[in-house]
């Protein structure tokens, strides 16, 4: 038997301000009385939005794994990294917790993101009946640990900026960085593009 | 389109991730107070916000000036030595023509710093004052949606594996604005630790109606 559901504010006929939190009257297309922003529901075309960005995000990580990051001269002899290689030559370099540290953010993060978005997707596209505490929780994870894959690219700036004696000792960054940049700002907006609430509209029993 | 739509009363507040429908609970300060359903964290209310978001911000708006000119990391190569801080990164970058990159590096971790400081920095100013300003919710809402691409704590742990990067190769030396790095970032932490959101957006729908 199902349990009694709870009373969502969408059912009783209120809408949530996305910005200001304010409780109001449902009426869409109407502007919020304290921000002045449109209210709506949920948030529009969340999941067309997401899959948009998750797509375009996935066809941006061939690219960001394939091409070199960056190309480091060191006494006139030149070595391209792809972000994979990079770590390799952290560990060859005895430097495991720091290979480590970008191997989690440089490409278990963003794979993460990849598939824990897509797994959202379809369980609100297939309504469904999960654990949705647990699914939002995840969602949560993926929204926080976003930015942190932004670590590659910012260390890539100080190396290019620091190590820059022609000829001798130069770090050069590669085309994958744009790549690699482009992935973790899709996949951040596509994080905030997906609306955790559809994960609940769904079920039919409430916790 | 319509004219502005009355205000549900106060009695039910909803949670932003599962649109259950509450009874707003106040908690002491310190406390927090979350979901039923999902455990979304509703409130953590801070005492004196206003104030400390005041303070904070405005010590953080002159901590920026040191940490964007002064030089943080230096390196000697060869008996050539460079010094970097966050703008020599940017500057590097578009010399290589890697544009796209520059432009995101030259947001993240200077300009929307700068930019949620200054805003955090004119809300506490207006709330402290109980000044009416119909820009408020606008900023209140920038500062919101702008607070996730500022990434000064990500960039500090960049700094952290260049540095262990190039340990092995050159003679590093840290230089002022590292410092002013570090403090910014701690104070950056502490703002938006002690901004309570929820009372920063109750204070400013009682300041518009007015
Ligand atoms: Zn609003
Ligand atoms: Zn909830």
């Amino acid at each position: 038997m199902l349990k009694k559901p709870l009373k969502t504010a969408f059912m009783q006929g209120f809408i949530r301000c996305h910005d200001c939190g304010s409780l109001l009257k449902s009426d869409p297309k109407c502007l919020c009385p304290v921000c002045g922003h449109h209210v709506s529901a949920r948030k529009p075309n969340s999941v067309q939005y997401t899959l948009a960005l998750i797509i375009s995000a996935l066809c941006l990580y061939i690219p960001a794994n394939i091409f070199p990051i960056m190309s480091v001269t060191q006494l006139g002899v030149a070595e391209t990294h792809t972000i994979v290689g990079g770590i390799v030559a952290l560990i060859q370099s005895d430097m495991v917790p720091i290979a480590l540290l970008v191997l989690i953010a440089s490409i278990l993060v963003p794979l993460m993101k990849l598939l824990g978005l897509s797994l959202l997707l379809l369980c609100v596209h297939y309504r469904w009946q999960v654990n949705a505490r647990l699914f939002t929780r995840l969602y949560r994870v993926i929204a926080f640990v976003g930015r942190w894959s932004m670590l590659d690219i910012f260390m890539i700036s100080i190396l290019v900026a620091l190590v820059d004696l022609r000829g001798v000792a130069q770090v050069i960054a590669g085309p994958a960085a744009t790549a690699f940049a482009g992935v973790v700002v899709l996949t951040m907006l596509a994080a905030k593009s997906f609306d955790p609430r559809l994960i609940w509209d769904h079920q039919l029993s409430y916790e | 389109m319509s004219l502005a739509l009355s205000l549900a009363p106060l009695a039910y507040v909803a949670c932003p991730e599962c649109d259950l429908l509450l009874n707003p609970v106040v908690p002491e300060p310190g406390d927090k107070a979350y979901c039923p359903r999902c455990g979304y964290l509703l409130q953590r209310p801070r005492k004196r916000s206003i104030e400390r978001t005041l303070a904070l911000s405005l010590t953080g708006l002159i901590l920026i000036v040191p940490a964007n000119l002064l030089p943080m990391v230096g390196i000697k190569i060869f008996g050539n030595s460079q010094d970097g801080n966050l703008w020599t990164g940017v500057s590097a970058l578009f010399k290589e023509d890697m544009w796209a990159v520059a432009v995101l590096v030259l947001l993240s971790s200077v300009l929307l710093p700068l930019v949620n400081l200054g805003l955090a920095f004119l809300i506490g100013f207006h709330l402290f004052m109980h000044k009416a300003n119909n820009q408020l919710a606008r900023w209140m809402h920038w500062y919101e949606h702008l607070n996730e691409w500022a990434m000064l704590e990500v960039y500090a742990l960049g700094i952290i594996v260049a540095c262990v990067k190039l340990a092995g190769m050159a003679e590093l030396r840290f230089g002022l604005g590292l410092f002013a790095f570090i403090g910014l970032l701690i104070v950056n932490a502490m703002l938006s630790n002690e901004l309570d959101c929820y009372f920063f957006w109750q204070r400013i729908a009682q300041l518009t109606k007015k």
